[in-house]
């Protein structure tokens, strides 16, 4: 597992964590989580409701305080996570109301100058994520919950964070506008490690290239031995019934 | 009916016990003793219920008696007229006011919510059984202040004791008249969204209630016999309507939507402000900004809620410029009251820190900033790195300091130039620690809500308070503003002491923020 080089030559990214430990007063959430998420693949986090999902997230994103144990990145040698590190896109959509999708775009693209590799037109990042023209400089107050959602999706990408922690970010939008942010996530996988967590085991399964499965407060991937469709399906089940 | 009742009483018993132990919960040093298990613990629950029962016991006695005092005994020597009369005047007028206003039956409370639309109870059964209690509770709630302030105006007690049937009678027949007039219109009332002609209505019997005495004409005994008769057969025909009305449920599906429960059970719940908030955000787009960065971004969240930036401290000016021409007029005819303003600006000087705490813009900025803003901003990890922080806070905090300077200079100019023209000062220093002490305190004040918003940004996604530290030095500081009211000193050493404690205490919470807003500013989780 250690030192993979990835085709172009470089060692590949790593998110690393270990021994992660969260607990709510006497009830431990998150008891022992150690893992190794890599750049270039879509992580399907499944779990029950209540299983801690949006806490691992929330202790990634650095928004608890860890009870225990530690996460970094591993690139070159070991590094700290910083803030600029992370997207972290809700399940529902937060959006400045009081800006125009193209001022907030123009701000984050300001703050985040140093960081974009190749700039585009704020026009160009809009045909990306397919919001119509006419809409561009309404204020946000009046965007539809799928445009939020694309703009929330937009400007966690646009400074290419190394992570991407995706809560349950389809579940609310329509079928086209699921199949557009499926098409988003695969266009730009290959720079990031993702992390989508769901409730649908086939969004999952349609989209992630491995499954992992938070259960008890562990995480343990699935391994997929080329089995069909609903042989796999059963053992992620099976998985998450454990007690 | 009576079992309904129970459990209505029993279900509303226990969530007022819970909210009793989480607003205990709440408190900072106790959290951390306390456990979640502790919604079990049976200490707690007995505190609880006692405590249950005493608001119970005081929400039937203790409204009626501050309302009876401040509403009228207290209003009776204002207009020197014959006192029983006069109470009975205001009495009758108000009752009809809150007969439209205070219905019971058509407020949406939350306990409504719970019982009908939550757990599914019998609609018809669950409203008159509280009904018939509530209207117990109202005629109970009203005797011993009908009797003890109407004897003491010189009231016959005869008269005392149908006062509390009156305000029954009152309420019966509003509630019958508003269910009569849903069967017609199939548009159930809302009695805390009243509609204009209602208000319009309400501002008549108000100005006859209190108008009328003003100009001394007051009704006598007899004219309120004959209302309570009236009040008395329509009151009973109205029990008649209401027992056979049998839409309730309907009704209240109209009346206890999310919004209307919510908004009624405190003004800060989050539905509310949410509202509110997104209200504030004008949608002329017009207003554009060619700044960049975090200067453009708050340029534009400046612009689009000038309703309560700009706008607001342009009213607060204007009324403070009023004021100030009233007074320098007044001071300028009257060299006895000129004599004594003097005075007082020397003295007085601590008032005005209860003054610039009020006129302060502070706790509704921030919170408009939270609402439109960072609520939404904070969950971009990106927000919240170092760099993009204190950039913005530093914007933030000139635009707020540089809104409530405008009424605080012309504060400070005009106690200044009031000081000079009602006779002047020995110690021509005094000019300058009075002006500078005012610009002082508006700083501080401005200081003091935009650290103590980083430091302790209380909201979490939900836009729900989590920190009860942030309220607690929000009512500490309100506490202290308050306190300084009453206090003379010396304008010199008292002003001399807060320019040198605003300058401190900004120093040292500036160089807090700087340290510790990074950790500290995010969402509650």
């Amino acid at each position: 597992m250690y030192n993979e080089i990835d085709v172009k030559g470089e060692k590949n990214m790593k998110l690393v964590i270990k021994h992660l430990k969260k607990n709510f007063e006497k009830k431990e959430v998150l008891k022992d989580i150690n893992f190794e998420f890599e750049k270039g693949k879509i992580y399907g986090l499944l779990g029950r409701n209540g299983a801690g999902k949006t806490t691992l997230f929330n202790c990634l994103n650095e928004d608890l305080d860890l009870d225990g144990g530690e996460f970094y990145i591993n690139d070159e040698s070991d590094r700290n996570i910083k803030p600029e590190d992370i997207g972290y896109v809700l399940s529902t959509p937060n959006v400045p109301e009081f800006l125009t999708g193209r001022e907030f775009l123009k701000f984050f693209i300001e703050i985040n100058e140093k960081r974009i590799k190749n700039k585009k037109t704020t026009d160009e990042y809009f045909d990306f994520v397919q919001i119509e023209k006419e809409d561009r400089d309404k204020l946000m107050k009046d965007y539809s919950h799928g445009m939020k959602n694309k703009m929330q999706m937009l400007v966690n990408i646009i400074a290419s964070p190394d992570i991407l922690l995706l809560d349950e970010p389809l579940t609310s939008l329509d079928v086209v506008a699921q199949e557009e942010m499926k098409q988003l996530f695969k266009d730009i996988k290959k720079d990031h490690i993702i992390i989508f967590s769901t409730h649908i085991m086939e969004l999952a399964l349609d989209l992630c290239d491995e499954i992992v499965i938070l259960n008890k407060g562990v995480l343990t991937e699935i391994e997929n031995d080329k089995e069909d469709t609903q042989s796999f399906k059963n053992k992620i089940i099976e998985a998450l019934k454990e007690e | 009916m009576l079992d309904t009742f129970i459990t209505s009483f029993k279900l509303k018993n226990t969530y007022r016990v819970n909210s009793v132990i989480y607003s205990i919960k709440q408190l900072p040093i106790i959290r951390k003793i306390l456990k979640d298990s502790l919604y079990k613990n049976k200490a707690l629950k007995i505190i609880g219920n006692i405590i249950s029962i005493l608001m119970e016991i005081g929400s039937i006695f203790l409204g009626k008696l501050l309302y009876i005092f401040f509403c009228i005994t207290s209003m009776l020597p204002v207009f020197k007229l014959e006192s029983a009369n006069t109470f009975i005047h205001i009495f009758l007028f108000l009752t009809i006011i809150g007969g439209i206003m205070n219905t019971y039956m058509f407020n949406p409370t939350k306990d409504k919510y719970y019982a009908m639309i939550i757990m599914n109870m019998d609609a018809k059964k669950y409203t008159i059984s509280n009904y018939i209690y509530a209207m117990i509770k109202t005629f109970i709630g009203f005797m011993p202040f009908t009797i003890i302030f109407g004897l003491l105006s010189k009231i016959p007690l005869y008269i005392c004791i149908i006062m509390p049937i009156f305000v029954v009678m009152v309420k019966m027949i509003f509630s019958a008249y508003v269910l009569i007039d849903y069967k017609k219109t199939k548009i159930a009332k809302n009695e805390n969204k009243l509609e204009k002609f209602t208000w319009i209505v309400i501002f008549i019997l108000l100005l006859l209630a209190y108008g009328l005495p003003y100009i001394g004409i007051v009704i006598n005994q007899t004219f309120f016999l004959i209302c309570f008769i009236i009040s008395l057969i329509l009151g009973i025909l109205s029990i008649k309507i209401i027992n056979s009305f049998d839409k309730y449920k309907q009704i209240y599906k109209q009346i206890l939507t999310n919004e209307n429960v919510y908004a009624t059970e405190n003004a800060k719940s989050n539905q509310t402000i949410k509202e509110n908030a997104s209200k504030q955000i004008e949608l002329d787009k017009s207003f554009t900004s060619n700044k960049h960065g975090f200067a453009y971004f708050h340029e534009l969240f400046v612009k689009r809620h000038s309703k309560i930036l700009t706008k607001a401290v342009k009213k607060q000016s204007m009324v403070i410029i009023g004021i100030f021409a009233i007074l320098t007029t007044i001071v300028l005819k009257n060299k006895d009251i000129a004599k004594r303003v003097n005075d007082l600006l020397l003295i007085y000087l601590p008032y005005f820190v209860f003054v610039m705490y009020m006129l302060n813009r502070g706790t509704t900025v921030t919170q408009a900033m939270f609402m439109n803003c960072d609520h939404s901003m904070l969950t971009y990890r990106i927000y919240r790195t170092p760099k993009v922080i204190l950039g913005v806070f530093k914007e933030r905090l000139k635009t707020l300091i540089l809104i409530n300077l405008i009424p605080a200079i012309l504060i400070g100019a005009g106690l200044t130039l009031l000081l000079y023209i009602s006779g002047g000062t020995v110690e021509s220093l005094n000019y300058i620690i009075l002006f500078v002490s005012i610009i002082a305190m508006s700083i501080f004040f401005s200081v003091h809500y935009l650290v103590m918003y980083y430091l302790l940004q209380p909201y979490n996604v939900n836009t729900e308070m989590k920190s009860s530290t942030y309220s607690v030095v929000q009512g500490l500081t309100y506490f202290v503003c308050y306190f300084f009211i009453g206090e003379k000193l010396p304008t010199f050493y008292f002003g001399l002491a807060t320019i040198i404690f605003s300058i401190v205490y900004s120093l040292v919470s500036l160089i807090l923020v700087y340290k510790k807003a990074p950790k500290t500013f995010k969402l509650r989780v």
